[in-house]
């Protein structure tokens, strides 16, 4: 199959939410090191609520509309805005299809990146979300330009969106509350690349799944 | 059992042999007289001749070496799983599941003794608890014992019946009443009377109107729900007899809740009853604090699921397979709460941060989740002269002073954890609304759009906050949106935090306890009736005057994690902290008070080029943990170098004005004055965090 049924496709969403809040502490741990340690906490509570308020025959684009709501309306902080944005933006970019196939995917994906680019002032290289974000879809666009398959494709951003995760470890934050650390942030990895890699590689293996079973 | 007799021997007798059945082993003598017996420890004691710790010590090495294995049945844990499940599904504050099958009781009754077992750790003094009917509230009600309380309410939810039920709204209440030794206020109506006249002559009855009073403020609330299955209890009280002939009204009702019919989502369902009910709405119950729903039996996934959905519940009591049947219709993977396995990769471990083996900071706490909320409610019951609630969400919260027409709104807000900041700095010639966010994280757009309006008096509104990535995104989402409905916003960052950066790069400073003197002359412009550009352009020029410094001693904490932020060893301060727990720019040893000043005088006269004949405004604030005393020790060393630099302090303020929650330390602000900020400074001005009387000018 080359592509997935847009209604129902909440599920898949669902399946990510339960995957942020499984790794709520985690994520709060990480954060703890360079920032005030309430990533895990913030994203658990808002994309717990999402999923809650999502029934699980939605279409991919209600599930990301009520997420980028409860974000938005709910969970403040830096994180509310820039993910809410994202989502909201990645909605707006499938609208009612009936199909996600690569190609509606990839406009998701840069919808989604223009929406956090056009909210926050983060490039790559500060050691932010950007970092996951900006290689994954960059790289999603390469293997679907080559002609890959939306299964290739989708598992090329898995392992790009994981790279861009890891690449943190060793940047210092120039935004943020952790940029005034300076060089005392290396050597830890970005709370927000760290959640972006997961949802990113929940699409990837959700979307995949439903592709090889179809 | 036989064969162990009590011995009488005197402690310091010689330890007695072991029965020859536990060989010569007192670990399984122990064990057995402890795990089989049920005896004591004391007794155990008493009877091996040992004394009480040898005792102990002999049962937890017995434990250890495995001679005792403590297993939890399968069912039981079970109940535990599928608890953490719903707890996780739906954010509830606590579950109980308890075992449906075993044991003598019904259903009805594991469930509703389980609940009463949880009461005492609901119910305390002084509190007012409603509680609806049926089986289940009744069960639970027989079974509730507390003693030593005072002061406990409670209230009768709904309105009553006539009908010959045992577990009537009535019945219910006055059990739970008597056994739990509170005080019972019944509702003297019936749940549902004939007509909607009725009912508003009803509840405008002075007894019956007190009585509903009390529904309004509930501590805590109790209740069961029922399907609308044939036999459920909801067709045999004698309630809705003539709804369920109506039923075309409600077809999409799942279930009834307190009285009130709800569809799968939870939400309300009206009908014909809906004018002629009296009682706590939905709405109302969801208000309250602390809500448990206990109910059992398969037949009430579905109102059960639509309780959970609608945001009715922090608190549920259920049996292990109806818990199964809402996790089945949810689609829920059980093993995702068994094993706690977790594809993540590697962090290397980070010596500088590693986390501190100490333990957890004692703190004032509830539900730490409720920390903001109940801070927030004791602020407006302490400061009603003051502060109010522009909605019921107790986050965005406006001054009581008069705003006449044609004066700019000042909104200012932040994270919690700076208190008294922010609200303490709203009133008269302050702020006129705050948007309060989670512990040092911004409130969202909409909380701040609510502010916006409640200050708009025509002239438009300026926002006054902190310089961070977040409060940037969000107060720049409120003011598009304010601006959508023709509200004019402008915006000032206050930027005083010296150590956050470079001298040049002013714009990417934090904001931190300079936000008072920024408030304070953006509220004495706005109350002097100027227009929005001239309050915009003062408020500017009072935020480019602020320098600030923060020393920590120690770190803060977290209500949520109760750990120190960072770790700062015996002999080490922090120097350039800021309001949230974060690091400062340099770690250096400790010194003297006055040492520790004079090197923050140096960067921040640097800094300001602080020459002779200036006046400033001096703030010499607590970063929450350091008491009155020492911040005026530092306030003696800090006017002797203004002194000994030619400079004048026109204005001092010491004590608690920007904290970050528990820190040890204290940070300095300096705000270079000129006549004009000057003027500004000293206009009167009424928040509870800072009041000012007209001043007498010096000759």
């Amino acid at each position: 199959m080359t592509s997935i049924p847009n209604a129902g496709a909440a599920q898949i969403l669902r399946e990510i939410s339960a995957t942020i809040v499984e790794n709520k502490a985690w994520l709060s741990e990480i954060d703890g090191k360079i920032g005030d340690g309430d990533h895990g906490v913030n994203m658990a509570k808002g994309f717990g609520r999402a999923a809650e308020r999502t029934p699980p025959d939605a279409s991919l684009t209600e599930a990301l509309q009520t997420l980028s709501d409860v974000l938005m309306a709910e969970i403040g902080g830096s994180m509310g805005p820039l993910y809410g944005m994202m989502f909201s933006d990645m909605a707006d970019a499938l609208g009612d299809i009936d199909q996600i196939d690569a190609t509606s995917f990839a406009r998701m994906l840069r919808a989604g990146l223009d929406g956090v680019q056009e909210i926050g002032s983060a490039k790559k290289g500060d050691k932010t979300l950007l970092d996951t974000l900006i290689p994954a879809v960059e790289t999603f666009e390469a293997h679907l330009a080559m002609g890959d398959s939306f299964g290739v494709s989708l598992a090329a951003m898995r392992k790009a969106a994981q790279d861009g995760r890891d690449s943190t470890l060793d940047m210092v934050a120039r935004i943020g509350r952790s940029a005034r650390l300076g060089e005392r942030s290396r050597g830890v990895l970005d709370a927000g690349a760290s959640s972006c890699a997961l949802i990113l590689s929940g699409f990837a293996d959700e979307i995949t799944a439903r592709l090889e079973n179809a | 059992m036989s064969g162990v007799r009590r011995r009488t021997s005197p402690r310091d007798s010689a330890p007695a042999r072991p029965p020859i059945r536990f060989g010569d082993d007192p670990l399984l003598w122990a064990s057995w007289l402890y795990y089989q017996e049920g005896m004591t420890q004391g007794e155990i004691a008493e009877e091996m001749g040992a004394s009480r710790p040898t005792v102990n010590a002999y049962l937890a090495d017995a434990r250890a070496r495995g001679i005792v294995n403590i297993a939890i049945s399968s069912e039981h844990m079970r109940s535990v799983t599928l608890a953490r499940a719903l707890e996780d599904q739906f954010g509830l504050e606590s579950c109980l599941v308890v075992p449906s099958h075993g044991g003598a009781r019904s259903l009805i009754d594991k469930v509703g003794h389980a609940a009463a077992g949880i009461l005492p750790m609901m119910v305390h003094s002084g509190d007012t608890l409603a509680i609806t009917w049926g089986r289940t509230m009744l069960s639970m009600a027989q079974a509730a014992r507390l003693d030593g309380l005072r002061d406990v309410t409670v209230v009768q939810a709904t309105g009553g019946t006539t009908a010959k039920i045992p577990y009537s709204p009535e019945s219910c209440a006055t059990r739970l009443a008597d056994n739990i030794g509170a005080r019972c206020v019944p509702i003297s109506a019936p749940a549902i009377v004939s007509s909607a006249q009725a009912r508003n002559m009803l509840v405008q009855e002075p007894v019956i109107a007190e009585q509903l009073t009390y529904l309004s403020r509930l501590d805590r609330v109790v209740f069961g729900v029922s399907s609308l299955r044939p036999n459920s209890t909801i067709h045999s009280s004698g309630f809705f007899d003539s709804a369920l002939q109506q039923h075309d009204f409600y077809v999409s009702a799942v279930g009834s809740l307190a009285g009130q019919f709800m569809d799968a989502q939870g939400a309300p369902v009206t009908g014909p009853l809906s004018d002629r009910f009296i009682g706590l709405s939905l709405d109302e119950l969801r208000r309250v604090p602390s809500r448990m729903l206990v109910a059992a039996g398969v037949d009430k996934v579905q109102p059960i699921l639509a309780s959970l959905r609608g945001g009715y519940v922090t608190t549920l009591v259920i049996d292990s397979d109806t818990a199964a049947g809402i996790l089945r219709t949810l689609d829920v993977r059980l093993s995702r709460y068994i094993s706690s396995s977790r594809d993540k990769p590697d962090t290397p471990p980070d010596e500088t941060t590693e986390a501190p083996t100490r333990n957890l900071v004692k703190k004032f706490l509830n539900d730490p989740r409720d920390v903001v909320n109940e801070a927030m409610e004791g602020a407006l019951a302490a400061f009603p002269d003051h502060i109010m609630a522009i909605d019921d969400s107790v986050r965005a919260i406006g001054a009581r002073t008069p705003r006449p027409q044609g004066k700019v709104g000042v909104v200012i807000g932040g994270g919690a954890g700076h208190e008294p900041a922010f609200l303490g700095f709203v009133g008269q010639g302050l702020a006129d609304a705050v948007a309060v966010g989670n512990v040092f994280a911004s409130p969202p757009p909409d909380r701040i759009l609510t502010c916006t309006r409640f200050a708009d008096q025509g002239a438009g509104v300026l926002y006054v906050y902190g310089n961070y990535t977040g409060d940037v995104m969000n107060f720049d989402m409120a003011s598009d949106l304010a601006a959508a409905e023709g509200i004019n916003v402008r915006t000032i960052r206050t930027t005083d935090d010296v150590a956050s950066s470079g001298f040049e790069d002013r714009d990417a400073r934090r904001g931190t306890a300079g936000n008072v003197f920024v408030f304070k002359v953006a509220g004495a412009a706005s109350a002097r009736m100027e227009p929005l550009a001239e309050v915009e352009r003062l408020t500017r020029k009072a935020n480019a005057a602020c320098h600030t410094i923060g020393v920590a001693l120690e770190p803060c904490s977290m209500p949520e994690t109760r750990r120190p932020s960072f770790v700062l060893g015996a002999q080490d301060l922090e120097f350039g902290v800021g309001v949230h727990g974060e690091p400062g720019v340099q770690r250096q040893k400790l010194a003297a008070a006055d040492r520790i000043m004079d090197e923050v005088c140096d960067q921040l006269f640097t800094a300001m080029k602080l020459g002779t004949g200036q006046r400033v405004a001096v703030l010499v604030n607590s970063l929450g943990g350091t008491p009155m005393i020492e911040l005026m020790v530092l306030n003696r060393r800090l006017q002797q170098r203004l002194n000994a630099c030619g400079a004048q302090a026109h204005m001092t303020l010491v004590g608690h004005y920007c904290t970050s929650l528990d820190m040890v330390g204290a940070s300095i602000t300096l705000m270079a004055l000129d006549e004009e900020l000057a003027a500004l400074l000293d206009a009167p001005c009424d928040g509870f965090a800072w009041t000012r009387n007209a001043v007498m000018k010096q000759a």
